[in-house]
C-alpha cells in the first residue's frame, strides 16, 4: 500500500521537486495511453472512417448493434468472440503445462540444463514476426518438415491454408510463449526453500508426493502469475494470426478484428474505425470480466496456500 | 535469517554510498534545478538522432523542383520500371528528387487511407482494381468503396481538363477513374483474370486438344494427371489467387457479369439456383481435384515460376503473370520453353460462353489534393502517360493498354487480342459486387472457390446454400 | 532471491535411490530432447533453406543442402535496406527505452514513497491501465493530429524538427517513439521493488544534503538494478519486435524498423524462401547473439521482476 508520507526532500521551493519531475512520464501517459483509451468509448459510438475530411457523427448504439444483433454479420463477429475465448482457453492451459513441465526438467540436475533453458526462452526474444516466418517454412505443405514428420504417423494437413490453421496458430501461440511461462515457474522453484524438500525426502515421499504437497503449494505465486499473464495476454494476442494466415473467413480473433476492421484490411477495404471502436470496447468488457475472475481465483488459492 | 543479515548488509553499502554522492555538494542549494535541467539536456541529445531529412533542396535552378512522394504497389516488373522511368525523370529536371515506396498490394487500402490523412504522399496508387464496386442504384444499405470515401473527403486532386487525360480512352477515364464528374484517378492499364496459361507442348505430348468446354477440361486433367503430369497450379499460399483463379468459370457460366450482382441483389438469381449449384459443383472439382496437391505451399509468384517448369498443363490466373513466361527481350530472366498462350477458362458446357475474356481495371494513379508540389505531379503524370514511354510501360507490366495508341506486342498480346476485338473489354464480377451490410461473411460467392479449398466446405450444396443465406441476411436487413 | 542468478542457482538433490534417479533423468532427457527439436528444428530449417537455390527448395524443402552457397545472403542483402532497418530498430529500442525508465523511476520514487499527494490513486491509474481498452484507434487519431492539439501542437511543431503541423507525428521517428514512452507494466515492478528499499535511506540523503533528483539518480537507480534490468529487457523486447504500430504509422523505407522492414520483403519475394529466409537469419543476428551473451542477465532480470511484481 502506498501510504502518503511527508516528502524528506521537501522544503522550501524544493517542494515541487517530485511533481516536476514526474510530471513528464505522468504526462505522456495520460496523453498516449489512459486518454486514447478512454476515448475508445466515445469513438464506439460514432461512424468515423479514420480519413481526414469525412464527417463523423454520433451513431449512438449501432455498431454495438451491429455487433452483437444483426443476424448474420453479428453471427461471424459472435463466431469471432467465441474464437477468441477458443484460443484463450487451448493456449492458457497448454502454455501453462508445458511451461511448468519445462521448468521442473531444467530444474534438476542435469548436464545441458543451461541450454535447454535458453532454446526454449530464443523465440520471446525473437518476436512475431520472425516466430511467424519461421513456422511458415516449417508448416510447408508438399514436403516440409512438418509434413514429413506427421506423414510418417500417415497423418496429412494443409497446415496454413486448409481447415486447421486456426489450430496451428494456437501451436505456433503456444511454442512462442512457453519459455516465458517456463522462466516465470523456475524462478518460483528456485525460491523455494531447499530444506522443504529435504524433510520431505528423509520422509520417504514419492516423486509425485512431493511435488502434490511440497512444490506445488509453494509454487503459488508463480502459477497465480502466469495463469493470469496467459488469460489476459492470449486474449490480445493476434499478430500471429496476421502473420501467418492473414484476415480469412473462419480463422478471426476480435484483436484482428478491431485491425481490420480499422484500418481497411477486410474483404471490402472500408474504412470503419467507429465499428472498429466498439469491436474493442467488447474486447475490452471480455479481458475485463475474465481478468477479473482470475484474480478473484488467484486470490482465494492464494489465502488457501499462503494464508 | 539469513535474509535479515543480507538486507542489512545492503542498507549499510547503500548508506556508505549516499555519503559518498551527496557528502561532497552537502551546500548545493540548487540540485534540483541542476537536475532537471540534465535530465532534459538527455532529452534532446537522444531526440537529435532522428532528426528528420526535411530539407527543402533548395536548388535555384529553373523549372521544377522539390521531392515527389510517389507510392505503387510490389509487382516485380512494375517496380523496377519505374524505378527507371523516375531516374529519367530526375535526369531531366535537376531539381527534382523522387521518393519512392513499394508496399504490398493487401496494404493498398491501408496506406492510402493513412498517407493521403496526414498528407504524407503526392503521386500514389490509389487501387489497382479501378474505381471498382461502385454503389449502383439498385443497391441500398452499402458502405461506399474506399476510393469513394478519399473522394468525398477531399483527399484526391480532381484531374478534368489535364491535357495527358486525352491519352486514355473515353472508357478507361469513365468506368476506371471517374466520379461525380471529376476524374480522379489516371488508369494504367486492363488486364484480365478470366483466363489460363496452356502449355500446348505438354497437351500434345499427352495426346489432348485444348478444351473448349468444361467436360473437355476435365477429360484433359484426367488425361495429363494419368500421363505423369499436373493439371493445374496456383498461389494457395496466398489464398486470393484460388477464387481469382476460378473468375474464369464463374464468368462462363454468367456470360452477363454485371446481370449477375444485379440478379443477386434483386432477387432474380440465387447462389443456390440451378445454375449457382452447378457453379459450386465445378468449383470443388477444380479446387479439390484440378489443383495439384503442391499449390498450397506456393505463393502467387512462385506459382507462375512452378508453371515455368512444364509438367503442369495449365494455369487459371491473369494475364498479368505473362512476362514471367516471356520476360522482356533486354531482361536476363529466360523464357518458358514451350508454347503456350492464355485463352478463356472453358467453365460451360456452351463453347460460346467460353470465348470471353473479361477482368479489370488495374492500376490507377491519383494525386493528393493538398500536394505541396502540384506542377511537380501532373509533370510527372504528363511524361509517364506520353504515347511512347506508356507503351512500353504496358508492355513491361503485360497491361492490355488504356491508350489507344499502345499495342501489346508479345505472345500474350497476339493471343488475348483476337478475344478482344469480338466484344469490347468489360469488367468481371468483382469489380461490381457489393455485399450489403449486415450480410454475412460467405455472402460473396464469387470467391467460393477458396472455401473448397480451405476446406471450410466439401458439400457444394451446402455451401451455395450457405453463401444465399448470408447474402439474404443483408438484404433483408 | 532477489538478485539470484535463476540460471546458475545451484540444483537440489532430491533423494531416491540411485535406479529411480537414472530412470528419471532418463526419461527428463527424452522430453527435453522432443521439447528441443520443435526449438531448434524451425531455426534448422531456415538455415538449410537459406542456401538452397530456388528450383532445389521447390524439389526438396526439407533436405540438406546441396552446396553451401552464400548467394542467397548477397542477394537478400542488396535487394533491401538492412542496415538502415536495423539502425532503426535500434534507435527506437535505445531511446525509447532509456528515456521511458529514467522517465518511470521519477514516477514510481515518489509513487512508492507516497511523497506526492494522491499516490495512492496514481498507483491505481496505472494498475488500471492493465485492464483498459486498447487504444489503437484514437492514439491513431492523436499522432495524426498531434498538430492541431490547441497550444501544445503549435508550441511543439514551432521547434521540433521532425513531423509538421499538418501531418503531425505521422511516420516520423518522434511519433513513433513517443508511442513507446509508457508501460503501465514496468511502473508497477519499479513500484514495487522500491517500496522494498529502505526509507532510512531517504532520510540520511537528505542530513547529507542530497537534493531530489541526485539522490534517485546516483543512489536509488543502483539500488534497483535487478528491477531496471526486468524493466529495461521487457520494455525493449517489446519495442525491437512491434509490427502494428509500424505498419499503422511508418509508411517511408526510411522509417521502417526491422519487422516491418521484414514484413514488406515477405510481400516482395515471399515465394522465393530461400531469400527470404536469408533475410529473416540476417534481421535475427544481432538480437539473437546478443541474447546468447546476456541470457543470464535477460532471464535472471525478468524472474526478479516477477517475482517481486
Amino acid at each position: 500500500m502506498a501510504q502518503e508520507h511527508r516528502n524528506l526532500f521537501s522544503g522550501g521551493r524544493r517542494r515541487f521537486t517530485p511533481w516536476l519531475l514526474l510530471a513528464p512520464g505522468l504526462g505522456i501517459y495520460l496523453l498516449i495511453s489512459v486518454g486514447p483509451s478512454l476515448a475508445t468509448a466515445i469513438y464506439s459510438f460514432t461512424d468515423a472512417t479514420g480519413i481526414r475530411g469525412l464527417p463523423i457523427s454520433w451513431v449512438g448504439l449501432d455498431n454495438y448493434d451491429e455487433f452483437l444483433l444483426q443476424g448474420a454479420r453479428s453471427r461471424d463477429n459472435i463466431d469471432a468472440l467465441q474464437r477468441t475465448l477458443l484460443f484463450m482457453a487451448v493456449v492458457t492451459v497448454v502454455q501453462f503445462g508445458i511451461g511448468l513441465v519445462m521448468a521442473l526438467l531444467v530444474n534438476q540436475n542435469l548436464r545441458g540444463r543451461m541450454f535447454f533453458r535458453t532454446l526454449f526462452f530464443v523465440p520471446v526474444i525473437l518476436g512475431a514476426v520472425v516466430q511467424g516466418l519461421m513456422w511458415k517454412l516449417f508448416l510447408r505443405p508438399g514436403g516440409g518438415p512438418m509434413d514429413t514428420l506427421i506423414g510418417w504417423f500417415g497423418l496429412e494437413s494443409q497446415f496454413l491454408t486448409g481447415p486447421s490453421a486456426f489450430y496451428w496458430v494456437i501451436v505456433v501461440q503456444i511454442w512462442a510463449n512457453a519459455g516465458f511461462t517456463m522462466v516465470i515457474f523456475l524462478a518460483g522453484l528456485q525460491s523455494i526453500p531447499s530444506e522443504l524438500n529435504e524433510a520431505a525426502a528423509v520422509d520417504g515421499a514419492s516423486g509425485w508426493q512431493l511435488f502434490r504437497n511440497v512444490t506445488w503449494p509453494q509454487l503459488t505465486p508463480a502459477v497465480n502469475t502466469n495463469f493470469l499473464l496467459n488469460i489476459i495476454g492470449s486474449l490480445q494476442a493476434w499478430i500471429l494470426f496476421l502473420v501467418l494466415v492473414g484476415y480469412r473467413n473462419g480463422t478471426q480473433v476480435l484483436g484482428y478484428v478491431v485491425f481490420a476492421e480499422g484500418f481497411g484490411q477486410t474483404g471490402n477495404n472500408t474504412f470503419r474505425q467507429g465499428f472498429a471502436a466498439a469491436a474493442s470496447i467488447v474486447l475490452f468488457l471480455l479481458v475485463l470480466v475474465l481478468g477479473m475472475t482470475a484474480n478473484f481465483v488467484v486470490a482465494r488459492r492464494e489465502r488457501k496456500y499462503l494464508g | 535469517m539469513k535474509q535479515t543479515v543480507q538486507k542489512l548488509w545492503l542498507l549499510l553499502v547503500a548508506l556508505a554510498l549516499v555519503a559518498a554522492a551527496c557528502g561532497s555538494d552537502s551546500s548545493s542549494d540548487d540540485t534540483a534545478s541542476d537536475d532537471t535541467s540534465t535530465e532534459t539536456a538527455s532529452t534532446d541529445d537522444s531526440s537529435s538522432d532522428d532528426a528528420a531529412a526535411d530539407d527543402d533542396a533548395a536548388e535555384a535552378s529553373a523549372g521544377l523542383e522539390g521531392t515527389l512522394r510517389v507510392m505503387i504497389h510490389q509487382n516485380p516488373p512494375m517496380v523496377e520500371w519505374v524505378e527507371k522511368f523516375n531516374a529519367d525523370f530526375e535526369a531531366a529536371n535537376p531539381g527534382v528528387s523522387i521518393d519512392l515506396s513499394v508496399i504490398d498490394a493487401a496494404d493498398l487500402p491501408t496506406s492510402n487511407q493513412t498517407r493521403l490523412s496526414a498528407s504524407d504522399v503526392d503521386v500514389t496508387t490509389v487501387t489497382v482494381t479501378g474505381f471498382a464496386n461502385p454503389v449502383q442504384p439498385y443497391m441500398t444499405n452499402v458502405e461506399p468503396p474506399y476510393w469513394q470515401q478519399l473522394i468525398e473527403a477531399g483527399l484526391l486532386m480532381d484531374l478534368s481538363g489535364q491535357p495527358f487525360v486525352d491519352n486514355y480512352d473515353d472508357a478507361a477515364i469513365a468506368e476506371g477513374g471517374s466520379f461525380d464528374g471529376g476524374v480522379y484517378s489516371l488508369n494504367l492499364g486492363r488486364v484480365s483474370y478470366s483466363g489460363m496459361f496452356v502449355n500446348h507442348d505438354l497437351l500434345a505430348e499427352v495426346g489432348v486438344e485444348v478444351p473448349t468446354t468444361w467436360d473437355e477440361l476435365v477429360g484433359a486433367c484426367d488425361a495429363v494427371k494419368g500421363a505423369g503430369y499436373e493439371c493445374m497450379t496456383a498461389g494457395g499460399a496466398d489464398g486470393w489467387p484460388i477464387f481469382v483463379g476460378a473468375y474464369g468459370l464463374l464468368g462462363s457460366l454468367y456470360p452477363d457479369q454485371q446481370g449477375l450482382v444485379e440478379g443477386l441483389w434483386t432477387g432474380d438469381l440465387a447462389w443456390d439456383d440451378e445454375q449457382g449449384q452447378k457453379l459450386f459443383e465445378r468449383y470443388q472439382i477444380y479446387a479439390n481435384e484440378m489443383l495439384e496437391d503442391q499449390a498450397a505451399g506456393l505463393g502467387h509468384d512462385a506459382a507462375i515460376e512452378r508453371y515455368k517448369a512444364g509438367d503442369v498443363a495449365f494455369a487459371p490466373t491473369g494475364n498479368w503473370q505473362a512476362g514471367v513466361l516471356e520476360p522482356a527481350a533486354d531482361s536476363d530472366l529466360t523464357p518458358a520453353e514451350f508454347e503456350w498462350s492464355y485463352i478463356p477458362f472453358p467453365g460451360s458446357d456452351n463453347p460460346e460462353d467460353n470465348q470471353i475474356l473479361f477482368g479489370k481495371y488495374d492500376q490507377g494513379w491519383a494525386v493528393a489534393a493538398d500536394t505541396p508540389v502540384p506542377d511537380l505531379a501532373m509533370a510527372y503524370l504528363a511524361a509517364f502517360s506520353e504515347a511512347e514511354t506508356y507503351n512500353d510501360f504496358a508492355n513491361t507490366v503485360n497491361f492490355l493498354p488504356t491508350q489507344p495508341t499502345a499495342t501489346l506486342d508479345n505472345t500474350l498480346g497476339r493471343s488475348v487480342a483476337p478475344l478482344l476485338q469480338e466484344g469490347a473489354f468489360t469488367v468481371g464480377y468483382e469489380q461490381w459486387f457489393i455485399g450489403p451490410d449486415g450480410a454475412g461473411q460467405w455472402a460473396n460467392g464469387g470467391q467460393g472457390a477458396m472455401w473448397f479449398y480451405n476446406g471450410d466446405f466439401d458439400d457444394a450444396a451446402a455451401a451455395a446454400a450457405q453463401a444465399q443465406a448470408d447474402l439474404e441476411a443483408g438484404l433483408s436487413s | 532471491m532477489t538478485v539470484t542468478e535463476v540460471l546458475t542457482a545451484p540444483v537440489r538433490d532430491d533423494g531416491g535411490s540411485t535406479a529411480r534417479r537414472r530412470r528419471t533423468k532418463l526419461a527428463s532427457y527424452a522430453i527435453l530432447l522432443a521439447f528441443a527439436a520443435f526449438y531448434i528444428g524451425p531455426l534448422l530449417m531456415l538455415v538449410s533453406a537459406s542456401f538452397k537455390t530456388l528450383p532445389e527448395f521447390f524439389r526438396d524443402p526439407t533436405g540438406l543442402p546441396e552446396n553451401l552457397e552464400a548467394n542467397n545472403y548477397t542477394e537478400a542483402w542488396d535487394l533491401a535496406n538492412f542496415p538502415g532497418y536495423m539502425l532503426n530498430s535500434l534507435i527506437y529500442t535505445v531511446v525509447a527505452t532509456t528515456l521511458f525508465v529514467i522517465m518511470s523511476v521519477f514516477v514510481a520514487f515518489p509513487i512508492a514513497r507516497g511523497y506526492v499527494k494522491g499516490s495512492r490513486a496514481l498507483l491505481t491509474l496505472y494498475v488500471v491501465a492493465l485492464f483498459l481498452p486498447p487504444a489503437l484507434i484514437p492514439q491513431f487519431q492523436l499522432i495524426l493530429n498531434f498538430g492541431d492539439i490547441p497550444v501544445l501542437g503549435d508550441l511543439f511543431f514551432s521547434f521540433w524538427p521532425e513531423g509538421s503541423q499538418q501531418q503531425g507525428l505521422f511516420n516520423t521517428k518522434t511519433g513513433y517513439i513517443l508511442l513507446f514512452l509508457t508501460n503501465p507494466i514496468g511502473l508497477i515492478i519499479l513500484v514495487n521493488y522500491i517500496k522494498s528499499i529502505p526509507r532510512e535511506l531517504d532520510e540520511s540523503a537528505v542530513v547529507d544534503g542530497c537534493g531530489y533528483a541526485r539522490f534517485v539518480f546516483t543512489i536509488l537507480m543502483p539500488l534497483i538494478r535487478p528491477a531496471l534490468a526486468t524493466v529495461i529487457v521487457i520494455h525493449a523486447i517489446g519495442i525491437w519486435n512491434e509490427l502494428i504500430l509500424a505498419t499503422i504509422y511508418l509508411t517511408s523505407d526510411d522509417n521502417y524498423p526491422i519487422t516491418r522492414g521484414l514484413i514488406v520483403f515477405e510481400g516482395v519475394y515471399g515465394s522465393d524462401w530461400p531469400k527470404l529466409a536469408a533475410a529473416v537469419l540476417m534481421l535475427m543476428m544481432p538480437m539473437l547473439v546478443l541474447y546468447l551473451f546476456l541470457q543470464r542477465y535477460i532471464i535472471s532480470g525478468l524472474t526478479a521482476g516477477a517475482i517481486k511484481g
